[in-house]
């Protein structure tokens, strides 16, 4: 499974590589020009480093423009969107609506599990388990047993993903 | 005679057993939770892997059955033997040394559910 992988990210890099490669080639000629004026090195150096040049800034560019939307000028590799205070507590809400055993109308953030809710300590071990699949982090039982209401584990997940306000 | 009774009462509350895993009830319902959870996430693979004709949802309510069937249960000592023997049938389960008969024995009704009542214990015979 490694090898593939190691695979699929060679061949991705290479397509990269031809896909930069192509957008370089108009200006290639331009900056071949100027270098070609200025110095006279040995023309395989001449024609990679004008090609690496190009292609670095048109990457750069490329990526940069659509990254412009985030606000935040940076690569965006594979990861998720940052998380803040409320779409934890929004997916928090979300996870517990789909939750057949609690009513959606009772519920809000400070509704106590067993004494607003009615539910059983199993109940509340299921709605952590939904949570820890919701969230993909685990949470050990020792602290699973404290959090009764929706804005405690909106706190608890806060607290472990270090998402500040 | 009654304050004799009493005092012999207060000693046995007062009389301190050998644990078997934990001290106090907080602690054996910890490990009630624990092994929840590891059946909870198990049952999904149980079905896929022994090939049953249940639903996942279906052996989820059978296991909360299976829970809610002990929950009345106070003794730490006792709670902490159903836990162990929930364990072992865990394992059995997970490393497949069961067949789906096994398994498919928990959703068949096979003793009829003792009787509380009076009138009911009274039909079964002298039953205490």
């Amino acid at each position: 499974m490694l090898g593939t992988c190691r695979l699929l990210s060679v061949m991705a890099s290479r397509a990269l590589h031809q896909c930069v490669r192509s957008l370089a080639r108009p200006s290639l000629r331009l900056l071949s020009a100027n270098l070609a004026v200025r110095a006279a090195p040995v023309p395989a150096a001449a024609a990679l480093r004008p090609l690496s040049f190009a292609a670095a800034s048109r990457r750069t560019r490329w990526l940069g423009k659509s990254s412009v939307s985030s606000g935040v000028l940076c690569r965006q590799y594979g990861d998720l969107p940052p998380l803040t205070l409320e779409t934890i507590k929004e997916r928090v809400m979300y996870v517990l609506k789909l939750y057949d055993k609690i009513n959606p109308e009772k519920l809000q953030t400070s509704s106590h599990f067993m004494k607003d809710l009615g539910l059983d300590s199993l109940d509340q071990v299921e709605i952590i388990m939904a949570m820890e699949d919701e969230f993909g982090f685990e949470i050990p039982d020792v602290e699973a047993e404290k959090l009764m209401t929706p804005s405690e584990i909106v706190e608890y997940i806060a607290d472990k993903k270090d998402v500040y306000e | 005679m009654a304050s004799t009774a009493a005092t012999r009462a207060a000693a046995g509350a007062a009389k301190v057993v050998k644990p078997i895993f934990s001290r106090d009830l907080d602690e054996a319902k910890r490990r009630v939770r624990e092994l929840y959870r590891a059946w909870y996430r198990e049952i999904p693979n149980t079905v896929a892997l022994f090939q049953l004709d249940i639903t996942t949802q279906q052996g989820q309510d059978k296991l909360r059955e299976m829970f809610d069937k002990n929950k009345h249960v106070t003794d730490p000592r006792l709670v902490d033997m159903l836990v162990i023997k929930g364990k072992m049938e865990l394992q059995e389960t997970i490393h497949v040394w069961k067949q789906k008969t096994h398994i498919m024995r928990y959703f068949q009704e096979s003793e009829e559910p003792r009787a509380t009542d009076f009138l009911s214990k009274f039909y079964r015979g002298n039953e205490p």
